[in-house]
């Protein structure tokens, strides 16, 4: 690690972005135990590239930051200096609900977003559990979070048409446009897409926009063993209906696999009938109250190790087997949730030693990186990131990753050390 | 008269673009109706029509100039075309370059290469007109070309490819310089098959040969392999020779005469496949027509037109106008495609001529193919039960070069008891393509296997088909492959049927 | 490397048959679907593996050599368009279709496989592939990649970018990787094949592609209605797409377009100003609930027909009209200039009336076909190359119509690409920044700027390597590059 010349003080940042909007940081700023000097939040586009320049001369590592709600992903920072929070840069740029198109600053909440296009009767299509806890526009690009609509809408990279970065050199640029259907010029949305923070700062966002649904309503399977699950699973991506969710849970106490279905009234109404009796077969089936609905989320904390496997959607009934093989064996009781139609299974440990935790996940990487899959740390103490990497092996994709990040960090003081590939 | 660039009306059926005649030969919609849609904007029937496959990837014909190609000359024209009929700028300017030939291109199935497809030839026309010389490289690309004109039938922007090719040969067999092998063997063909009473004298020794299975002794003494690979295809396409029947001059009608009719003997027709003339004739005669034969009757002269022999083509053409001079008949009647086609062009093709114009004029406006033509008519005479599953194969030059799909179909289909099955990728030629198959065997034979695949997995116990040329070539194929299967002409199973005789009589030959 | 050592060379990789070297057959390969640039190859081959292709690739990255791939060649804007003194690579030989997965909805491709034939091959288990361009009978796998092609269902179901899971790209070094996951979602790392998706053949080569395949829908209904003008048919799109209703296509033809296409494929069209189709598909309760608003809409905009689709042989009529307009110009004009620019959809009206406008000024006709749900126009100028002046003409009626598109806030292209055609336009959309930044990608990919050079940016900038020990860049010769 290079030296570099920390003389910097809070004026300096202060000078950029106002006297109100840079402080020293507390230890509630710390990223996986490393704690950064500053904070700073810049109020516009020219605000951020400034701040990033100087950054840049002065070699200060930074970390963007919108909500917040997502600064354990990832492997601890090599070092940090600066936190570049988005809070300020909340704005709704342009929404034209005739062209479903919405232009956003990155740091606008979600919530607060979804809240004003529901005002049009509109829809942005990413439903990420964090959105509760204020996650932001930028933030949900950068982390390419994602929640049980993906299933029907995609993730955010299937809804960003347009984006505008700022570079760790203060150059500031855009990519794609507010079309829909927009070819010119490479795909930038995308590459940033996940990129958490390491090439540049997200700025702005523009995204197509989806219709709100009229009406919905959840029907639930209990599928009796893993194998109905996987099998019911598949009836139903095989099936003409169109879910806009399939999730699983499955717990000590409680195993479901739900389908929301949305749309029209005598659409819902259709569809339900046809999934209920296509899911029959497979266990007992109901239809879910709202409140039932709405009370079954994601873990919500209290897990010590949250891990994410990614499989082949149809080896469900294989992935569930591993993890609750691998767990079984360690004396660990696991909150398995997921959206199995993707073949995304979230699994959150807890109540036993960290030892444990990482065998479990050396034992599925293992398993699923030979399957094509992946399984990604996505909350830990620091110590066990040390112990087992957060992103797991890149492949032949390592080389090609590393050159992407030096042409757009050369100096690497983009969230250095936290992305896959120790980069 | 060709009218294939006229508008027609949408709702005439036989219209080559007409999709609901497509969607009512297929029982199952593969794809979507975006798919179906696509493969009718290429003129195909369904997605099924259009190729899956190259055999371009599975490396059996892969060519490309220059390798193992025995004919070369290092012939050099410049510039490339003189001009008398040299393709047209005009219809060259048609292409847009959009491609959606490609697909439909049995040289473009096979090779892969853009030079061997209609957009690559059309684009070696259009240097050829200012730029290029014409050399091996560029004949040879042309020679490889079918005459098939799927592309017609693909082509969204209406490019008349049909006329550019025959322009092209033309020129190429007045100004390039073949091999002398390639010469001769060319030269003997067309010695020997427009003429039927050579063609009878010199065929006559198969039928001892055949007799006696001379082939089968010298294939298996291994004999055949070492002949030249052109005499080997041409063994391979010779058909059973049966008894010949003669067509008298003239026929009475039975019953009413409605209409006065010409008919035309043909020459590969007349002496290998004499019965399908003798059925034609019957079918005919028994639909209420007085059909006239005239005995001077020689070649329509289409091999020579498609292989660019124009002067040869004239002679052809003007002698058999003659032949129909003061027969005063209503219509003319083929029932080979192939001959088909050219006599329908015929006032293009003598344009020029100041005698023969305004003649060649009257005779195209009468030509029509019998199915056409029995179609036309309506039919009227009694079809007794036929009860076999047939696959119709559309033979190219009466599919895209006239447009005649549905009426062959729709005379099988009035016989009671027919099951007609559509053959998979229906557009692809057979390989037959009037010399092709003896002057390219390579690609022909690939294509012919090809088809006759397609046309075992239809399970139909027999092929129609309007060419004589597609039958030896199918029959060919099969035989290569240890399969037979019985072949006939869409009216001669018409002829059986009103005649009242048993499957067997269709199932019990070749 | 002397020509006729590079010809050896290939030869040994490929065999005599997958090397075309000669003059005339080297011409044929000189464009691509826009005859507008022409450049004869060096030398055109045709590999059949995956490993050839590395090869290839690895001789032209050794010798400095430009290459340029090419699916079926049926692209608008150029992008095939072979360097000179390059080398073009035709994929059209890596045909096979390498995996069906319906259990995980994916099948595996070669790059030269046809679009329509991924649709056909899953038929019977009830899927298809929904990325449907008009070329689709034709156009490759590979190259709907590398322009992220779209068609008539993109509204509704996304482009190529949205249906392509993973790929094995053989980089401009000649190394190969796999980008995207192919099996599994959200592999980690960056998101690599998205930003290779689009690229146009100017990060590297795709040699296997994951496509992602859609089960058919329940119920699919079409209908197509006549309009006196555009300005009431796309008042009619206003209502639909407000009323909350996603149609699985809805596409708009103006007379001109309707007339040439008549006389070509004959689909029956009614002679009126404006026709639109639209089709809804998806559960069948939902499509028969739609379907009736749609009706409804269209009558309230003063539709004075409307023909719904009875059967699948109608449906096809209709799409047939559709997607033969392009081709179907060249009945009615000798040439035609075909623009592919994106408006957002609340504009379409205005920026429609202001082409007929710039038409009128230019005395030229101009047609137009377009997606009329997410506002991708294709304005075909119409005219005569035997008119001395008229192609220039066209070209810069052309150029206006893509700044009208601009001041509108669209794209210079919905689905064709930038390739060589539009590259002039880039500065317009596009800051010196955002195009150097976009460039960094390249640099990433392609250091020594050997993979389809010269497409894409107006002004190419070498990475600050040098490419080659004793050879000067080509564009660098030419004095068009600079160094970053």
């Amino acid at each position: 690690m290079d030296t570099r010349t920390k003389n910097v003080s809070l004026e300096d940042l202060q000078k950029i972005v106002g006297e109100d909007h840079a402080r020293e940081a507390t230890p509630e700023d710390a990223i996986d135990g490393v704690q950064p000097s500053f904070v700073a939040a810049p109020g516009s586009v020219e605000e951020t590239s400034e701040l990033l320049k100087f950054a840049a001369d002065e070699g200060l590592a930074i970390s963007p930051r919108g909500g917040g709600t997502k600064v354990s992903l990832g492997n601890p920072p090599r070092e940090l200096d600066l936190v570049l929070s988005t809070a300020r840069m909340d704005d709704v740029i342009e929404h034209v609900p005739g062209d479903q198109v919405v232009r956003v600053q990155a740091g606008i909440k979600l919530q607060d977003l979804q809240e004003r296009l529901a005002g049009s009767d509109q829809m942005l299509g990413i439903d990420p559990p964090e959105t509760q806890s204020g996650a932001t526009a930028g933030g949900v690009v950068a982390a390419n979070s994602s929640g049980p609509r993906r299933h029907r809408y995609g993730t955010i990279r299937d809804l960003i048409i347009g984006i505008t970065v700022v570079l760790s050199d203060g150059t500031v640029a855009k990519a794609g446009g507010k079309v829909v259907k927009n070819v010119a010029g490479y795909d930038l949305s995308k590459l940033f897409t996940g990129s958490l923070g390491t090439l540049g700062v997200i700025a702005e966002c523009n995204f197509r926009l989806h219709p709100r649904p009229e009406a919905a309503r959840t029907v639930a399977l209990e599928p009796e063993s893993t194998q109905a699950a996987g099998a019911a699973a598949q009836a139903v991506l095989h099936a003409q209906l169109v879910p806009s969710a399939v999730e699983l849970h499955w717990g000590e106490d409680e195993r479901l696999l739900t389908l929301l279905i949305e749309g029209i009234p005598p659409g819902v109404e259709a569809q339900s009938d046809t999934a209920s009796y296509l899911l029959r077969g497979f266990g007992e089936v109901r239809t879910l109250t709202d409140e039932e609905a709405d009370t079954l989320g994601p873990s919500d904390g209290g897990e010590e190790v949250a891990v994410k496997i990614s499989a082949p959607p149809a080896e469900l009934t294989g992935v569930l087997d591993s993890v609750l093989g691998a767990c079984s064996r360690r004396g660990v009781a696991p909150r398995v949730t997921g959206h199995a139609g993707i073949g995304v299974t979230y699994l959150a440990l807890s109540g036993a030693d960290q030892e444990a935790y990482a065998q479990i996940v050396e034992e599925l990487r293992e398993i699923w990186s030979r399957r094509g899959g992946s399984v990604v740390v996505r909350e830990a103490p620091p110590a066990f990131k040390e112990r087992v990497e957060a992103w797991g092996p890149l492949g032949s994709r390592l080389e090609l990753t590393r050159r992407v990040k030096e042409k757009f960090d050369p100096r690497g003081i983009m969230n250095p050390g936290r992305f896959a590939g120790g980069i | 008269m060709d009218r294939r660039n006229d508008p027609p009306d949408p709702r005439e059926t036989g219209n080559p673009y007409d999709t609901t005649d497509a969607t009512e030969r297929r029982d199952d919609p593969s794809g979507h109706a975006q798919d179906q849609g696509m493969a009718g904007a290429v003129g195909a029937g369904s997605p099924q029509d259009i190729p899956r496959e190259t055999l371009g990837t599975r490396g059996s014909v892969r060519q490309t100039v220059g390798i193992g190609r025995s004919t070369e000359t290092g012939s050099y024209v410049f510039p490339a075309f003189d001009n008398h009929h040299p393709p047209e700028k005009d219809l060259i300017d048609d292409c847009v370059h959009c491609g959606f030939c490609l697909p439909t291109c049995p040289t473009y199935v096979l090779f892969g290469e853009e030079m061997d497809s209609p957009r690559g030839r059309i684009y070696l026309m259009n240097k050829g007109l200012d730029e290029e010389p014409m050399d091996d490289t560029m004949v040879r690309h042309w020679d490889l070309c079918l005459g098939c004109m799927a592309c017609v039938t693909a082509c969204p922007s209406g490019v008349q490819y049909d006329k550019l090719i025959e322009a092209t040969r033309g020129q190429v067999e007045r100004r390039y310089e073949r091999a002398p092998e390639d010469k001769a063997f060319r030269e003997m063909i067309f010695q020997l098959f427009p003429y039927p009473n050579r063609l009878r004298v010199a065929t006559a020794p198969l039928r001892l040969y055949q007799r006696f299975g001379i082939g089968g002794m010298l294939r298996k003494a291994g004999v055949m392999d070492r002949l030249p690979k052109r005499m080997k295809a041409m063994e391979a396409l010779m058909p059973m020779m049966t008894r010949q029947q003669e067509v008298p001059d003239i026929t009475a009608p039975v019953g009413e005469k409605r209409r006065r009719v010409g008919f035309i003997k043909g020459c590969v027709q007349r002496v290998f496949f004499s019965e399908v003339n003798a059925a034609t004739v019957r079918v005919l005669s028994a639909e209420g027509c007085e059909v006239v034969a005239p005995k001077s009757q020689g070649c329509c002269g289409a091999l020579s037109v498609h292989a660019g022999r124009e002067e040869e083509f004239q002679r052809f053409a003007r002698k058999l106008i003659d032949a129909f001079e003061d027969t005063e008949v209503d219509e003319i009647v083929i029932n080979a495609a192939g001959c088909g086609s050219t006599l329908k062009e015929y006032d293009y093709l003598l344009r020029d001529d100041t005698e023969y114009a305004e003649r060649a004029r009257a005779f195209a406006a009468k030509v029509k193919d019998v199915s056409e033509f029995i179609q036309e008519l309506g039919p009227v005479a009694e079809r007794h039960p036929l009860p076999i599953a047939a696959a119709y194969h559309d033979a190219c030059h009466l599919a895209h070069a006239q447009g005649v799909r549905q009426q062959p179909r729709a005379t099988l289909k009035q016989i009671p008891g027919m099951d007609v099955r559509e053959i998979k990728e229906a557009e692809i030629c057979c390989g037959s393509a009037g010399i092709y198959n003896m002057v390219e065997p390579e690609p022909a034979t690939e294509l012919g296997d090809r088809k006759a695949r397609n046309v075992l997995n239809t399970g139909a116990r027999m092929i129609v088909t309007s060419n004589p040329g597609c039958m030896l070539q199918i029959q060919a194929s099969l035989r290569r492959m240890g399969h037979s299967m019985p072949m006939a002409h869409p009216v001669e199973v018409l002829d059986a049927s009103i005649r009242g005789e048993p499957v067997e009589t269709l199932l019990d030959r070749r | 490397m002397e020509r006729d050592g590079l010809i050896s060379a290939m030869k040994s990789i490929l065999g005599p048959e997958g090397v075309i070297s000669e003059r005339e057959q080297l011409r044929s390969y000189e464009c691509d679907g826009l005859m507008n640039y022409r450049v004869i190859p060096e030398l055109v081959v045709l590999p059949e593996t995956a490993e050839q292709v590395q090869m290839i690739v690895r001789t032209c990255y050794e010798e400095g050599i430009p290459f340029v791939a090419r699916g079926s060649g049926t692209g608008l804007s150029g992008g095939a368009l072979p360097v000179e003194a390059g080398i073009l690579i035709v994929m059209s030989r890596m045909r096979k279709i390498l995996e069906v997965d319906i259990p995980n909805q994916r099948i595996v491709v070669e790059p030269g496989v046809i679009n329509m034939w991924v649709s056909e091959e899953v038929a019977n288990d009830g899927y298809y592939y929904a990325p449907d361009p008009a070329s689709q009978i034709v156009s490759s796998i590979g190259g709907n990649l590398a322009e992220n092609s779209g068609g008539v269902h993109c509204l509704k179901y996304g482009f190529t970018t949205n249906h392509v899971m993973g790929a094995e790209v053989v980089l401009p070094d000649g190394s190969m990787v796999n980008i995207g996951g192919g099996k599994a979602p959200d592999a980690p790392g960056y998101e690599l094949l998205g930003a290779f998706v689009g690229s146009e053949g100017t990060l590297g080569i795709a040699t296997k592609i994951t496509l992602r395949i859609v089960r058919k829908p329940e119920a699919v209904r079409t209908l197509l209605a006549a309009f006196k003008d555009t300005e009431e048919a796309g008042g009619a799109v206003s209502g639909i797409i407000g009323a909350g209703i996603v149609p699985a296509a809805i596409e708009m033809m103006d007379a001109l377009c309707i007339e040439a296409v008549e006389t070509a494929v004959h689909p029956g069209f009614p002679q009126v100003g404006a026709i639109l189709i639209v089709e809804l598909d998806g559960p069948a309760a939902e499509v028969e609930n739609q379907f009736e608003q749609t009706l409804e809409i269209c009558e309230e905009n003063n539709a004075s027909e409307i023909r719904v689709a009875e059967d699948d042989a109608e449906r096809a009529l209709f799409w047939k009209g559709r997607k033969a307009a392009f081709a179907a110009m060249g009945r009615i004009s000798n040439d035609y200039y075909v623009q592919d620019s994106v408006v957002p959809r609340t504009e379409l009206g205005k920026v429609l009336k202001k082409i007929s406008d710039l038409g009128e000024e230019y005395g030229m006709r101009v047609a137009n076909v377009f997606h009329a749900g997410d506002g991708n126009l294709h304005p075909l100028v119409l005219y005569d190359n035997n008119v001395p002046g008229e192609a220039e003409k066209a070209e810069k009626l052309a150029g206006d119509i893509v700044f009208t598109c601009l001041e509108h806030g669209g794209s210079l292209t919905g689905e064709h690409g930038i390739g060589e055609d539009k590259k002039k336009y880039m500065p317009k959309m596009f800051t010196t920044d955002d195009l150097n930044v976009m460039q960094l990608l390249r640099c990433a990919f392609d250091p020594h700027q050997i993979c389809n050079p010269g497409k894409i940016f107006p002004t190419p900038r070498l990475c600050g390597e040098r490419p080659g020990p004793f050879r000067m860049h080509p564009v660098q010769k030419a004095g068009l590059a600079e160094n970053f």
